[in-house]
């Protein structure tokens, strides 16, 4: 029943998508502890401003389209075929130490067509699967409206495109501290020996909440004030999980941007009170001297990636960990008079995590850095007849991976990909999880 | 500053709507001022091949248009939403072929200044058409689409081919032959060539049954009343409850006294401070990278000046340490200044009643003695401060025209001084949104867009396409591909009239031309069709500014702002997904929405665009008094229809303190930094939209301010002489629940002014919500008896800075800290 409760007050968030019919309402019963999220957690992490996917995991070393390596010093790993950055890095993590550790688990779709060139609708694109709408969640804020609606941090969000559609809060929390601060919201400075009200007064104030909320669900409220008291209720209620955290907190910050951005997304994973979260690093856009830019912020992307599977390691939950590193488009094929490179509308998706199927490439660009088509069902290149592999199709997929596409939420914002355009054993070579 | 009296709001007139300056140049005629007439066009259809048998299209239009004037009413031309008076074809082809296809597809490229403006099928953009009336505008557009419905090429009808990318369409293909947009057109087609030459479709048919049946909009929605409104109002604009003054006031003159105050309220010091609060969501202008000394005021332009304060004489300090705080604290204040500038440019406009319009078109910037040093303006100022020593006290100025280090770099000018253009010219809003050698501008055209036209250009460029074929196949894909000109055609010219603000590190320089002309393989400057004629481009932005603050598109952005300044988000957009069940009820949100502020708009120009004006006539709106519904029983499609009325704001960090401090006496005081971000607040750089939902983050916060609000201020009230408590004026802690039936009414009574004064709510004492709250109150006080034993005072926190000891043997101190904590946990009191 409870659980039903709180599933209704992320369902309150509706907004134009889709309004609280006045038979849904329900009353609130007795708030209890919140069990943790269990399920698989989420991590998206956005090179913010377009890398160069050249420089990363679709290699070219030919027609000029860079100025680091040629064709014949193209590393492979398994199947990875991979740039040689090891000496061209400034600091963070080169491509042949990342992909000796993480090749065999990593999958990576080369030939995405973002069909746009602009960050502000390419960023909206990728994010969503939709390019033509402001009013689509994110992948992130889908799944975790779907899988974890009362959890109190269900969606992180550090940056990046971020809508939720309506569905679930964003929270951000910018810093670590700030996470000590918030998790004993009802003690004196977050001293959990120093409670603002002895255990009855509390419990009595809980109770008049409930009760009140309850009395408040059954009064004609606006559709807008049906829906804010309903998110109210729950972030306070749920609020109370964020105790739960405590332990995870470390106790020296990163220095690394990922890192610290990590930490607090993976200690609310640990604590079972997040589902999903955006982490995000900006200044990709190398419209000048790309590759010097690129190969400070590449690395750095990688060490961020190798950052969160070791500390997601250390703290039991790689096993439930998924992580998705994308960006919102590339960089051209060529260089401008400022040794930059400009937008390019096509780029790269990389996954890791259980139940997906590493040391595999799917899709390709060909020599002029073009997206080349693909067969949908057997994800081989189909050059002529086959389908431009654009972000609906990755998110279609990346819903029936999380088990949500057929949630009512999703089925609200529909991607429209055709049951023949979708991909097939995107996930794994035997059979997609569901 | 001189307040005015009530409902003495002046018109603002062109003769009074020059500043005065403090360095008394008067600013320069603006250029000549173009005709501004808006005539609905007529559409000019030429058949591709064969013309019908019957008649010539164009005369077909023109009778049609004459003839559907007929079916509306004449004495209203007004009459909105569109479709009130019209026939059952008009009202099919408003709500069916015109909102699920020409407004969302064609109208991208077929309007004047789109891509498609020299082709012989241009429709009207109702939100381009202020001055139109609504009917005028879709008698046009029906008129469009008949006319075109009836052309043919190759014996193929162009309406139903072209869309699909067929028979030359410069857009390509946009629409799907399957899908219901193209079916929509194909049946519009239809409709209209099986009517004979002689009877135009529909023409005499009665308004449509369901349409006269329609209910109106508001129907079973509960309005605030005007005491609620008023508390609403005083709170959101200058943080305070309303004085028992205006409450009477409004208990007299109704809707007129409260008009009044609403008046009067932006005339105090806190509005400006909510004002420019708001202006900076919209504008974002404090996020500016880096120190604005150096960022806003440049190496090239202001070497010698801007760092003044790094050889200010402090000497007077004797001590080294308190000297060097009192150096940090100058560069600070300086820097604060600078940042600041462009909001207080919107704020003296506003204080000094000037029209809105001046935040493009005022030809000075307002700077203060500390930022006035910074331009090298000091000195001619600094006996028109009547505080120099106040680093924001503002004053107009007009600055010269640049001088650079180097001659190369010195500004172009007719007239000797800085071509300013509000907030366009200044080098906040320059350095804010810079350019970059291959964004040539354009993020600050698309941001000008934004934030005065109203248009998200990246929205309209929200097609699937595929940019790197264009790349590939066009030597100028921006202006060749029609994927790309269908942005960059309006892009491109704006981006071309900052061609002279061309530099790239703002520390160095943000004014300076580039050396080789500006770029030919882009569209040319200019402004919606017109191009930027030679002899103005040195002043470039004013031109710009003048021609942007008579489009009506203008006018309604800013009464967008203003409803944004009061409701935390934007006006709707419209609904895209045209199968969509609940396609129709989002139609009408937005459409009744967009009359709304159609109406306000149009007020705001005819009063001379007095800003002050435009929030009165808002909060008067009952999109804004919305409260409550009539029936819980309402459809989906009808809760659709409501999704987005009233206000129910959650508060910011900042209004939320200003709410805390309204109450109480004091603000919590911990909103602020860390906690304010953590709270759903913005930095204006990385972070620029404010949550609208609370997550369980900020569910923790609400928990512990209302935890230490309520320790902060129970006791401390019980404290205070009962004439000066602000909670607990007629109750002693004394008073115990169940002792006698004198003392539960005292208790009810003092929890029903609880209610008020922290909820807004009017509950009698013998109301469920005041019995629910006395529960409350009386179950903690029983709770404690029940217990084994208890210290007779208050914990040592909840008793810190007591005007005197406040006993508590009866724990009744506690149980109605209790029950302030329980209200300041209610949406009453988080949201507005």
């Amino acid at each position: 029943m409870r659980r039903d409760f709180l599933k209704y007050c992320t369902a309150a968030g509706l907004g134009l998508a889709a309004p609280v019919s006045a038979s849904s309402r329900l009353i609130a019963d007795e708030p209890g502890e919140l069990p943790p999220h269990q399920g698989l957690c989420y991590i998206v992490l956005n090179a913010s401003g377009g890398w160069d996917t050249t420089l990363l995991m679709d290699p070219k070393g030919i027609g000029g389209i860079n100025r680091l390596y040629a064709a014949e010093q193209i590393l492979q790993q398994g199947q990875h075929r991979f740039a040689p950055t090891e000496q061209h890095r400034e600091g963070g993590l080169s491509n042949e130490q990342f992909y000796s550790e993480f090749g065999r688990e990593l999958l990576t779709v080369n030939g995405l067509d973002y069909s746009v060139n602009n960050h502000s609708p390419c960023s909206r694109y990728m994010a969503t699967g939709k390019l033509d709408s402001l009013a689509y969640p994110t992948f992130a804020a889908l799944v975790a409206a779907c899988q974890g609606p009362d959890c109190p941090l269900a969606f992180l969000t550090f940056g990046n495109y971020s809508a939720t559609g309506n569905l679930v809060a964003m929270s951000r929390v910018p810093y670590l501290p700030s996470l000590q601060r918030i998790a004993n919201a009802d003690a004196i400075e977050g001293n959990a020996r120093s409670p603002y009200n002895d255990d009855f007064a509390l419990r009595r104030i809980e109770q008049a909440m409930a009760d009140r909320r309850a009395a408040r669900q059954k009064s004609s409220l606006l559709p807008r004030s049906e829906r804010a008291e309903s998110m109210l209720y729950a972030a306070q209620v749920n609020s109370k999980a964020l105790s739960r955290v405590v332990p995870y907190i470390p106790k020296e910050i990163p220095k690394q941007r990922i890192a610290q951005q990590a930490e607090i997304a993976l200690a609310a994973f640990k604590a079972g009170v997040c589902v999903s979260a955006n982490l995000s690093i900006g200044q990709f856009d190398s419209h000048a001297n790309n590759d010097k830019d690129q190969m400070k912020l590449i690395p750095e992307l990688l060490e961020g990636l190798a950052y969160i599977l070791h500390r997601a390691e250390e703290l039991q939950i790689r096993e439930r960990l998924v992580v998705i590193a994308q960006s919102e488009m590339g960089r051209t094929p060529n260089y401008n008079n400022g040794n930059g490179k400009d937008h390019w509308s096509v780029g790269s998706i990389m996954f890791l995590g259980p139940q997906i199927q590493g040391d595999r490439v799917i899709g390709a660009t060909d020599d002029g850095q073009f997206a080349v088509r693909m067969n949908p069902q057997t994800l081989a290149l189909q050059p002529s007849d086959g389908l431009q592999l654009r972000p609906e199709y990755i998110h279609q997929a990346l819903r029936q991976f999380a088990g949500i596409d057929q949630h009512p939420f999703s089925l609200r914002f529909p991607l429209g990909v055709a049951p023949e355009q979708q991909l097939q054993k995107l996930w794994s070579t035997e059979q997609s999880p569901a | 500053m001189r307040p005015l009296r009530a409902g003495s709001h002046r018109k603002i007139t062109p003769a009074d709507s020059r500043p005065r300056l403090a360095n008394s140049q008067q600013p320069t005629a603006n250029s000549q001022q173009p005709n501004t007439e808006h005539r609905p066009q007529v559409p000019a259809m030429v058949a591709a091949t064969s013309q019908p048998p019957w008649i010539p299209p164009l005369l077909l239009a023109v009778v049609l248009l004459s003839d559907l004037r007929y079916s509306l009413a004449a004495e209203d031309n007004r009459g909105c939403p569109v479709t009130v008076r019209s026939t059952a074809h008009e009202t099919w082809f408003a709500t069916e072929v015109w909102a699920k296809v020409g407004r969302l597809k064609c109208l991208r490229c077929h309007r004047t200044g789109g891509d498609a403006a020299e082709s012989s099928f241009v429709l009207l953009d109702p939100a381009a058409s202020l001055n139109t009336p609504p009917q005028d505008v879709l008698r046009h557009n029906l008129a469009a689409f008949t006319a075109a419905s009836r052309l043919q090429a190759d014996g193929r009808y162009l309406l139903s081919e072209k869309p699909l990318g067929r028979l030359e369409h410069g857009g390509g293909a946009v629409l799907q032959p399957d899908s219901s947009a193209w079916k929509l057109l194909a049946e519009f087609q239809r409709r209209v060539n099986q009517t004979s030459a002689s009877s135009p479709p529909d023409k005499t048919q009665p308004v449509a049954a369901s349409q006269a049946a329609t209910p109106s909009f508001f129907a079973g929605v509960t309005l605030a009343d005007d005491q609620q409104l008023l508390r609403r109002a005083t709170l959101s604009l200058v943080g305070r409850l309303p004085t028992q003054t205006e409450q009477q006031q409004v208990e007299t003159g109704g809707r007129t006294a409260l008009a009044e105050i609403l008046m009067q309220l932006q005339h105090e010091e806190p509005y400006y401070v909510r004002l420019r609060e708001a202006f900076n969501d919209i504008f974002l202008v404090l996020g500016i990278d880096g120190n604005p000394d150096s960022t806003v005021l440049s190496y090239e332009h202001f070497e010698k000046t801007r760092l003044w304060y790094q050889q200010h004489d402090l000497s007077h300090i004797s001590d080294e340490k308190d000297r060097r705080q009192a150096g940090y604290k100058l560069a600070n204040d300086y820097r604060q200044a600078l940042l600041e500038e462009p909001l207080r440019l919107i704020e003296h406009i506003v204080r000094n009643d000037r029209p809105f319009s001046e935040i493009l078109t005022a030809d000075y910037i307002m700077v203060s003695a500390y930022s006035a040093r910074g331009y090298g303006v000091y000195d001619q100022l600094k006996s028109q401060f009547r505080n120099p020593d106040d680093p924001l006290e503002f004053l107009p100025v007009r600055l010269s025209a640049l001088v650079g280090r180097n001659a190369s770099e010195n500004q172009e000018s007719a007239t000797g001084f800085y071509p300013h253009a509000g907030l366009l010219s200044s080098f906040q809003y320059l350095s804010r949104y810079p350019t970059t050698e291959t964004n040539r501008n354009r993020l600050r055209a698309r941001m000008f867009y934004l934030h005065f036209l109203g248009v998200d250009i990246l929205e309209l460029a929200a097609r699937g396409s595929d940019a790197a074929a264009a790349t590939a196949a066009f030597p100028t894909p921006v202006m060749q591909a029609g994927e790309c000109v269908v942005c960059h055609k309006t892009l491109d010219p704006v981006a071309g009239l900052f061609q002279d603000y061309w530099r790239f590190d703002a520390n160095f320089s943000i004014y300076g031309r580039r050396r080789e002309g500006w770029f030919e393989d882009m569209f040319a400057a200019g402004f919606e069709g017109q191009a930027l004629p030679p002899e103005d481009r040195w002043r470039s932005l004013q031109w710009l500014a003048e021609r942007t603050v008579r489009d009506p598109r203008f006018a309604r952005t800013m009464a967008g702002h203003a409803w944004q300044m009061l409701t935390g988000r934007r006006p709707l957009q419209p609904p895209q997904d045209i199968d969509d069940p609940l396609f129709a009820a989002k139609q009408r949100a937005w459409e009744q929405q967009q009359c709304e502020l159609d109406a306000v708009a149009r007020r705001f120009t005819e009063d001379g665009m007095n800003f002050r004006s435009l929030i009165r006539d808002w909060v008067l709106t009952d999109f804004y008094r919305a409260h409550s519904l009539q029936n819980a029983n309402a459809t989906d499609d009808r809760l659709a229809e409501l999704a987005e009325i009233g206000v129910v704001r959650m508060l910011s960090p900042e209004q939320l303190e200003r709410k805390v401090q309204a109450v109480f006496g004091q603000p919590w005081g911990r909103l602020n930094e860390q906690t304010a971000m953590l709270y759903g607040g913005i930095d204006s750089k990385e972070v620029t939209e404010r949550a609208t939902d609370p997550s369980g983050a900020m569910g923790a916060i609400q928990r512990t301010l209302s935890n230490d609000v309520a320790c902060r201020n129970t006791a401390l009230d019980f404290s205070r002489p009962p004439a000066e408590r602000l909670l607990f004026p007629d109750i002693e802690p004394t008073v115990v629940p169940g002792s006698s039936a004198e003392a539960d009414l005292q208790i009810r009574q003092t929890i029903a002014r609880l209610h008020q004064r922290i909820l807004g709510r009017n509950d009698a004492v013998d109301s469920e919500e005041v019995q629910r709250t006395f529960q409350l109150f009386a179950g903690v006080v029983a709770d404690a008896a029940a217990g084994d034993r208890f210290e007779p005072q208050e914990t040592w926190h909840c008793r810190q800075g007591l005007l005197g000891p406040v006993p508590d043997p009866h724990y009744t101190v506690r149980a109605w800290r209790a029950v302030i904590t329980y209200l300041l946990r209610q949406p009453e009191f988080l949201y507005e």
